[in-house]
């Protein structure tokens, strides 16, 4: 776009802007309209269950430097992941579709994101080292259920 | 973008940066996805006026853009998990809204089946806003020029306005416009309003 273009465009702007702004309630009653809709009841959808950063280390683990995560959804299957030395892996436990249509979402709060499919039984694997707080979703058709960001 | 530059430079006087409505709306949803439930209410807050204008952009009357912003935050309570870049949060409200606006036009329509010439009689102008607004001098020309280019020509300016990075696939499927011509018939739209404006300061 040329500078005079894009400099008009911007007169445009301002004049609808100023001469026909939105009524003066019109935020409130959006804001009003979301929180009646439930929004933070629908979001966090896969609990995260278990941390071993919250327990002793896992001494099964030989060397301990893996972060085991274990989430559930309130439809009943649950997501086992397993954070350890560039690799992200777990499996689809109790999910009762088809785990062909399935993906596993990670990402993490600075913009870093992975996503994988799932193998016939249930299992992902993913190469990936992210850092800074992550959160895992599940996505199956229409549907998709994130956790919250957990802290690495 | 000239207009995202412009507003996202734009100073306040004591320094402090002013972000866009793009910049504060993906900035809220990833410190509510990161469960700062209070940033919701920013993100509302930041885009409310932004789908307003991109939902008058297709003509409805102010009731019918109340409940076409409304019906798009609704959609985003119900499929914001299918949002995977939340830095493209402002785009997919957008592309929401002006998909409401279209989809409520053509209801609008079908309901009331008067033929556009009696509409064009009865109606001052499409944008009946303008006809209403008490605008300054530099306001009505702008005003007067953008009601003198077509209807087409008005929407695609005013929703490029109100958007960050104009997505051209889905504008051009929703104007019914190939992608490829959207750049320039903006520039031809621009000119027909530079045009007008021109011959309204020649009056």
């Amino acid at each position: 776009m040329t500078a005079d273009d894009a400099a008009l465009l911007e007169e445009l702007r301002e004049m609808w802007m100023a001469h026909d702004s939105p009524p003066a309630d019109l935020v409130a009653t959006m804001i009003a309209a979301v929180a009646a809709a439930g929004l933070d009841d629908e979001w966090e959808v896969l609990v995260l269950m278990r941390d071993s950063a919250d327990g002793p280390a896992a001494p099964v683990r030989g060397l301990g430097t893996s972060r085991i995560l274990y989430f559930t959804a309130a439809e009943g299957w649950s997501l086992d992941a397993e954070l350890d030395e560039g690799q992200v892996r777990g499996q689809l436990v109790d999910f009762d579709g088809d785990l062909g249509s399935v993906e596993v979402v990670v990402e993490t709060t600075d913009g870093q994101r992975w996503v994988t499919p799932l193998d016939e039984v249930g299992f992902f694997a993913l190469r990936a080292e992210p850092t800074g707080s992550l959160r895992f979703t599940v996505r199956h058709g229409d549907h998709a259920a994130s956790s919250r960001w957990v802290e690495l | 973008m000239g207009t995202m530059v412009a507003m996202s430079e734009d100073r306040r006087a004591e320094g402090q940066p002013v972000l866009s409505p793009w910049d504060m709306a993906s900035g809220a949803f990833i410190a509510w996805r990161s469960g700062d439930a209070g940033a919701m209410d920013e993100l509302v807050t930041a885009m409310t006026p932004v789908l307003w204008h991109v939902v008058r952009a297709y003509g409805h009357d102010r009731q019918s853009a109340e409940d076409v912003v409304q019906a798009t935050w609704l959609g985003f309570v119900r499929l914001h998990e299918t949002i995977k870049d939340p830095q493209a949060v402002a785009s997919w409200l957008i592309t929401s809204a002006r998909r409401g606006a279209a989809a409520h036009a053509r209801t609008a329509r079908r309901a009331a089946p008067v033929q556009d010439e009696t509409l064009h009689a009865a109606l001052p102008h499409a944008e009946s806003a303008e006809a209403l607004a008490v605008l300054d001098d530099e306001a009505s020309r702008l005003w007067g020029a953008v009601a003198s280019v077509d209807e087409r020509c008005r929407r695609l300016l005013r929703v490029v306005a109100f958007m960050d990075r104009p997505d051209y696939q889905s504008l051009s499927q929703d104007l019914d416009m190939p992608v490829g011509s959207i750049g320039p018939t903006r520039a031809r739209c621009l000119a027909k309003v530079r045009t007008a404006l021109t011959k309204g300061r020649e009056r």
